[in-house]
């Protein structure tokens, strides 16, 4: 993969613009993020990296529409998004952005495929063709026998799986993933590392995760250091 | 186009319930008893006036009554002094004798009554009442016995005092068990009466005085019986329906040549039919009220699991809303669980209610209606509704970071 400065902003999918984000604790201000800026273009595989209270999570639910700046502007497709209304940034978050979080968030008592699911039922996806995608991105991160477990019944890593195909399953730009191996051991974290490298190499997608671990930060093709809300370094 | 579908919404709000099945049972519990209760109530009061509409059907159409005292207020309930007067006073042969000059084209039938015990070979009955009448009442009153079952008294045996008494289908059961009352003699004051007719059976009464129980002898007889020629009550036969307005004028006015307008009344069955009617509507819809109470508490009870349901499932909401569920989906999705919860209540309460009118009615009148079937499961849905929004809208409002970092 070519570095982000060897890109053209024909490229950009993403555009972060003087982004500050404060929030107000009491009487006292505190700003997590302190005008930023940053580009991430199509097909990158990007990590977000820094100390414990950094700004790394906040800047990354900014970028996946969660949270709202408190100045500045987010852009994506070129289009400014910053303004935009909860239920027009819902649907973004759902045909745009494919979400893996550390807890996996799957839905207890709930199979694998149901999970899997879940995107499309906020989706214009029609119903008669939900089943099959479903079962195809069960297959694609092989777990098409376990379409039937649920959470209880499957590994740490099983269900950071499953959770990677509900990401997937809406065929999104960008996917966003929040310390992905954080609560995995190192077996299963290195699997999904090496599925969200396949999914860039040879899908082309883009992939920015958050991780706390300079190590795994490494395996990324661009890594952003964060530090008191500001970009420390971008290697 | 909502999204999800209202088919998908249902799908996932039934699962999300079903995965708590006895939460689901006790939260509902409060509606189910609430919609019960109101189904059993408002089924009573149906039957109540079914019972007394065929009561008063068998009394006879185009019935006039004339009573002592004013039974009715200006309202068209029961007034009341009426009791007490009613009670005390009595017409005379006088009245009778006016009436028949003064109406034309009527009958008029004067009742009386004597309370005494009755004895016949077998059995005795305590402190019976015995009403006196003529020839016409029996067919007026629906009382005639059937074929086979001797003949209700003539006139002729009125003018004569023939000592002849008809019995109730019940009291002849009693006095005579083990043959026909037919034919056999009754003792009643010490005076020896022949039993001439039973009357058909007429079927379970609520407590009150059955044609099943009664005893009716000749007037002249009863006369003889109470020690006096009283008259308690007037039936007028009107000559048809449309005449029975006209009729009651007529006998009004007569009346008051003699009488103060308070001290007698003059109404037809219809009449008294609406009033106890009005007096059963009243007493149902109080009841029904109170019931309706358990209706809100069972709703509260809904409200409340459903804020402990969002609590629960704050991340799940988080969760949802980071993958693409807007403000609303979230909304009508917890709208949709409350909703199916007090539906759920309120589908058990139509059932047990159901199942309750009918035990009940074999010993009790009660009928259901649609109307209230309807009814209770609409206010249950309502219920559902109305206190299903404060948790569904908590829900809807819960920041997505927010919720996805809850613990």
């Amino acid at each position: 993969m070519t570095k982000s400065s060897s890109k053209n902003n024909s490229n950009v999918i993403l555009e972060l613009k003087n982004i500050t984000k404060t929030y107000a604790t009491g009487t006292n201000c505190f700003t997590a993020l302190d005008n930023v800026s940053l580009k991430i273009h199509q097909g990158e595989f990007v990590s977000i990296t820094g100390p414990s209270g950094s700004g790394k999570s906040t800047l990354m639910h900014i970028v996946g529409l969660l949270d709202n700046p408190t100045s500045g502007e987010v852009l994506l497709n070129g289009k400014n998004i910053s303004r935009l209304k909860e239920h027009q940034l819902a649907q973004i978050r759902n045909v745009t952005l494919g979400f893996v979080f550390q807890q996996f968030n799957l839905l207890a008592k709930t199979s694998s495929l149901e999970n899997v699911l879940l995107p499309l039922l906020y989706s214009d996806v029609p119903k008669n063709v939900r089943h099959q995608m479903g079962i195809e991105m069960l297959i694609k991160v092989g777990l098409e026998n376990k379409a039937s477990n649920t959470p209880a019944q499957l590994s740490g890593g099983q269900q950071q799986r499953v959770a990677i195909a509900r990401a997937l399953i809406n065929n999104p730009q960008i996917i966003l993933a929040d310390e992905p191996t954080g609560n995995l051991d190192s077996k299963s974290g290195a699997e999904v590392m090496k599925f969200f490298h396949q999914l860039n190499e040879k899908e082309g997608r883009t992939i920015i995760f958050v991780t706390h671990d300079m190590d795994l930060a490494k395996q990324a093709n661009r890594t952003i250091i964060i530090k008191d809300g500001k970009i420390l370094e971008e290697k | 186009m909502l999204k999800p579908s209202f088919s998908d919404l249902l799908r996932s709000s039934f699962r999300s319930i079903l995965k708590n099945k006895s939460r689901t049972i006790l939260t509902s519990l409060g509606i189910i008893i609430g919609v019960t209760s109101v189904i059993l109530l408002t089924s009573i009061g149906n039957g109540l006036k079914n019972y007394v509409t065929q009561q008063f059907d068998a009394l006879g159409a185009n019935s006039i009554f004339i009573s002592p005292g004013k039974i009715f207020n200006d309202n068209g309930g029961f007034s009341q002094s009426s009791m007490t007067t009613a009670m005390t006073t009595s017409f005379t042969q006088k009245d009778f004798n006016l009436l028949n000059r003064k109406l034309k084209n009527t009958i008029i039938m004067p009742v009386n009554a004597a309370y005494a015990d009755i004895k016949s070979s077998y059995a005795i009955k305590k402190t019976t009442e015995i009403d006196g009448s003529t020839e016409e009442y029996g067919k007026s009153n629906n009382v005639v016995p059937s074929d086979g079952n001797g003949h209700w008294f003539t006139n002729e045996e009125n003018d004569k005092k023939t000592p002849v008494v008809v019995l109730g289908y019940k009291i002849a059961q009693t006095l005579f068990p083990k043959s026909t009352a037919i034919g056999k003699k009754v003792i009643i004051k010490g005076k020896t009466l022949k039993v001439i007719g039973v009357v058909d059976q007429k079927g379970a009464s609520m407590g009150g005085p059955s044609v099943d129980d009664a005893v009716y002898a000749p007037f002249s007889v009863v006369s003889d019986l109470a020690g006096n020629d009283n008259i308690n009550t007037f039936v007028v036969k009107a000559p048809n329906k449309d005449l029975i307005a006209s009729t009651k004028k007529e006998i009004t006015k007569v009346m008051l040549e003699k009488y103060d307008s308070d001290a007698f009344s003059v109404f037809d069955s219809s009449q008294l039919l609406s009033s106890i009617n009005s007096i059963i509507s009243v007493l149902t819809i109080a009841l029904t009220g109170i019931a309706a109470i358990s209706l809100v508490v069972g709703g509260v009870g809904i409200m409340n699991i459903m804020l402990v349901s969002v609590t629960e499932r704050t991340r799940e909401i988080g969760l949802r809303k980071a993958i693409g569920a807007y403000p609303r989906a979230i909304l009508i999705q917890f709208l949709i669980e409350a909703v199916i919860l007090s539906c759920f209540g309120g589908l058990v309460g139509v059932i047990l209610g159901s199942l309750g009118t009918v035990a009940i009615n074999s010993f009790f009148p009660a009928k259901i209606t649609i109307s209230s079937i309807l009814l209770a499961f609409g206010v249950s849905s309502a219920v559902g509704i109305i206190f299903g929004v404060a948790p569904a809208r908590k829900a809807s409002k819960l920041s997505p970071i927010e919720a996805l970092r809850y613990e």
